[in-house]
């Protein structure tokens, strides 16, 4: 089962670019060997930390968004604490909370569906059916 | 027994100052998930020493503090924010 994950690390600033460029493709290499698919590398750059680590006071920020099998996850992690010139890394899942956020947007939907219904009866009281026209266009044109 | 907010007589004392009612800016901007990448925003929920802010003060929901509070963890493992730092002067 493949399922959405995300991968960050840091790159100690004394690896030069080939270096940088052999972490991220080895790493993304072996997303595509086990079939998986990679939807976005994100490269911060060279940035200063909030805190030292190991006495580097700037790192190289990677980020990969990747839909892959879990055990792949498992071993790239242990690959990534076996490599020096990585400082840190982080791994998250993030099928569950997509979950969670498309339950959240449905529950905005529809307090805003309940609004924009209580609004219309309220300005057709008054006559003001021009404005409210408008925003049922504009509604419309959303969904 | 007497409360603090009751006069002698047990009516209710009138308020000398009007609290502005707080929101959730998450709710407001219409964040599902609250990513710990964006490290400028979380700078705005824990304090100069480093400290995370509670819901009571900062007025956020309890759904979206509770991915908050994951997320500036995750930030500071990731040395985007900093776990804490004492605070000058004095």
């Amino acid at each position: 089962m493949n399922s959405k994950y995300e991968i960050g690390f840091i790159i100690t600033p004394e690896a030069n670019e080939e270096e940088v460029k052999k972490i991220i493709e080895s790493i993304t290499g072996t997303i595509k060997k086990a079939k998986g698919t990679i939807a976005g590398v994100d490269e911060w750059g060279r940035k200063k930390m909030a805190y030292p680590i190991k006495k580097n006071v700037e790192g190289y920020f990677v980020f990969v968004q990747a839909e892959v099998d879990g055990s792949v996850i498992a071993d790239l992690e242990r690959r990534l604490k076996q490599m020096e010139k990585v400082l840190r890394y982080i791994t998250l899942r993030l099928d569950d909370k997509l979950k969670k956020a498309n339950k959240l947007t449905k529950r905005w939907q529809k307090i805003e569906q309940f609004r924009k219904k209580s609004q219309y009866s309220h300005e057709e009281g008054k006559e003001n059916s021009d404005s409210a026209g408008k925003e049922e266009e504009a509604y419309a044109d959303e969904k | 027994m007497q409360t603090r907010n009751s006069s002698p007589e047990g009516k209710p004392q009138k308020k000398y100052y009007s609290v502005r009612k707080k929101y959730c800016a998450f709710c407001k901007d219409k964040v599902t998930l609250v990513d710990y990448k964006n490290f400028r925003n979380l700078e705005n929920y824990i304090s100069e020493t480093g400290r995370m802010f509670p819901a009571r003060v900062s007025g956020t929901c309890a759904y979206h503090q509770k991915q908050l509070a994951k997320a500036i963890k995750r930030a500071r493992q990731m040395a985007l924010i900093k776990f804490s730092e004492e605070k000058r002067g004095y």
